[in-house]
């Protein structure tokens, strides 16, 4: 696996030490990334690479910005009134946050799955295809290879193969978000946002979600928010520690869990703070 | 306080407990080979079991940690260096058995002057083991790397030891039962240093999250 080091120096002083991880180059460069909620500055001066094919965690208490920093990955933040933003976002080089970006567009290679299950009260087909019916496609043949691709490789297809129809608010909490992961990966997406996808699961289904992400890395680059360490620990090659809207440590996911650099980092993981 | 601080606190406290019976043991052994003390000799035996029961609550402690904690960073580094350590003080014992065994032979033969190199490298260990403990209770990393320092000169002490021994042995064929225990109680004294030095390597990995182990050897 190649090697990208960084050092740097975060905008309060403390040291943000970098070192990702990836043989293919960036997904997404987040360069002096700052974000306010009117007055109120969530984000301040983010710098960071998200790999490509690999699984970044994005970990911090609750208000240290994590969500709000995944959400402006595809700007979802937008609708929120009096945001304002500073630095760049790039995706394969294009400025998100640049004059004349088509946000939809964007969005469709962003895929979003979010932290409680919502499954559209459709049928399982419809609900895996639903990325394509808004963009108008009538294929059914097109349709159907779609929604079999991706409910493979949401690992759902064997479980659901004969009750295509059936309504999905049917499925388990757990069944629904791997429904959610198809849908996220219909519209074959280039990045794949995760917002705490397990919080809402027992440790079986999240055991589920998690080989998923294993199995997904490579074809996809993953970004997961998520408050459990171990989780963390055990689906991300690269972690991002955020506090106070800062980003205060990113490196390998082994190194912050074993010898976090920054104390801050280190009083987080082992619950000292937080 | 977190949920894991009393639990880690216990497991240190056990540690430390280990450490200074490991301590204890190996200076009875060695007044036991030098003074030709049986009953020391044959306590020895006795004081080791305690040290084998800590390590296996020790064990306990360490699983029980690992699997309701989930320890990380400098928590999951110091659980891992006790369960290390531990491993450690219950071979000190161990080491520790085998001079007091040395002592009861020596008991039984008629007596010889102890070889004083043999004595200097019984002190010698003690402080080099005591460092160790040291550092361990006070979570140094530089009094732990002196221990790694100390290895090669108890190893070249030993080996002086060994060669007088083998010469006497040659020179005075009638007294080679007590020469073979002198190159024993030698060379267990030299494997309670290895373990002080395991102990000091724990302690930095511990506190400053750097593996030193083996360093030397593959060129670190």
């Amino acid at each position: 696996m190649g090697r990208l080091a960084m050092q740097g120096t975060s905008a309060h002083g403390e040291t943000a030490y970098h070192v990702a991880t990836g043989p293919v180059g960036a997904a997404l460069e987040i360069d002096d990334f700052s974000l306010w909620y009117g007055k109120t500055q969530a984000l301040h001066g983010i710098t960071m690479r998200i790999e490509k094919g690999l699984v970044t965690a994005l970990i911090g208490p609750s208000g240290c910005g994590k969500s709000t920093l995944l959400r402006s990955f595809n700007r979802m933040n937008d609708l929120i009134e009096g945001l304002t933003v500073t630095g760049r976002i790039r995706l394969d080089g294009t400025d998100l946050y640049g004059a004349g970006v088509d946000v939809i567009a964007l969005r469709k290679r962003m895929g979003m799955v979010f932290q409680k299950p919502n499954p559209f009260p459709l049928s399982i087909f419809e609900n895996v295809v639903y990325p394509l019916r808004v963009d108008g496609v009538r294929d059914r043949d097109l349709l159907e290879d779609t929604a079999e691709r991706a409910l493979k490789a949401a690992a759902l297809f064997d479980e659901v193969k004969d009750r295509l129809q059936e309504n999905a608010l049917g499925l388990s909490g757990g069944q629904q978000q791997r429904l959610c992961i198809a849908r996220a990966i219909a519209g074959d997406p280039d990045v794949l946002l995760m917002d705490e996808p397990c919080s809402a699961l027992d440790p079986i289904a999240t055991a589920k979600i998690e080989e998923l992400i294993a199995n997904l890395k490579g074809a996809y680059s993953i970004v997961i928010v998520t408050h459990n360490m171990q989780q963390a620990g055990r689906v991300s090659d690269n972690t991002a520690f955020m506090y106070l809207g800062r980003l205060i440590e990113y490196g390998e996911t082994q190194r912050m869990f074993v010898a976090p650099v920054v104390p801050r980092t280190q009083d987080y993981v082992t619950g000292r703070f937080g | 306080m977190r949920v894991v601080d009393p639990a880690l606190q216990n497991l240190r406290e056990k540690l430390l407990r280990m450490g200074s019976l490991a301590e204890a043991i190996l200076e009875k052994a060695l007044i036991s080979a030098w003074k030709r003390d049986r009953a020391a000799a044959r306590e020895v035996q006795i004081d080791d079991l305690e040290i084998d029961r800590l390590d296996l609550a020790i064990d306990e402690a360490v699983l029980r940690i690992l699997a309701t904690q989930a320890p990380l960073a400098d928590d999951l580094r110091g659980v891992i260096a006790a369960k290390m350590i531990a491993t450690d003080h219950e071979r000190v014992g161990d080491l520790a058995r085998n001079i007091a065994k040395c002592a009861l032979r020596l008991a039984e033969h008629p007596e010889v002057p102890i070889p004083p190199r043999l004595r200097a490298l019984g002190e010698e260990v003690q402080r080099v083991l005591h460092r160790a403990l040291d550092s361990f209770a006070d979570g140094d990393p530089e009094r732990a790397a002196q221990v790694l320092e100390q290895d090669d000169r108890v190893d070249a002490d030993q080996d002086l030891v060994i060669r007088a021994a083998i010469q006497e042995i040659t020179s005075h064929p009638e007294l080679t039962s007590q020469g073979v225990d002198f190159i024993l109680i030698a060379k267990n004294l030299e494997r309670v240093a290895d373990h002080a030095t395991n102990v000091a390597e724990d302690v930095i990995l511990a506190t400053q999250a750097r593996n030193v182990k083996h360093a030397a050897k593959l060129g670190q």
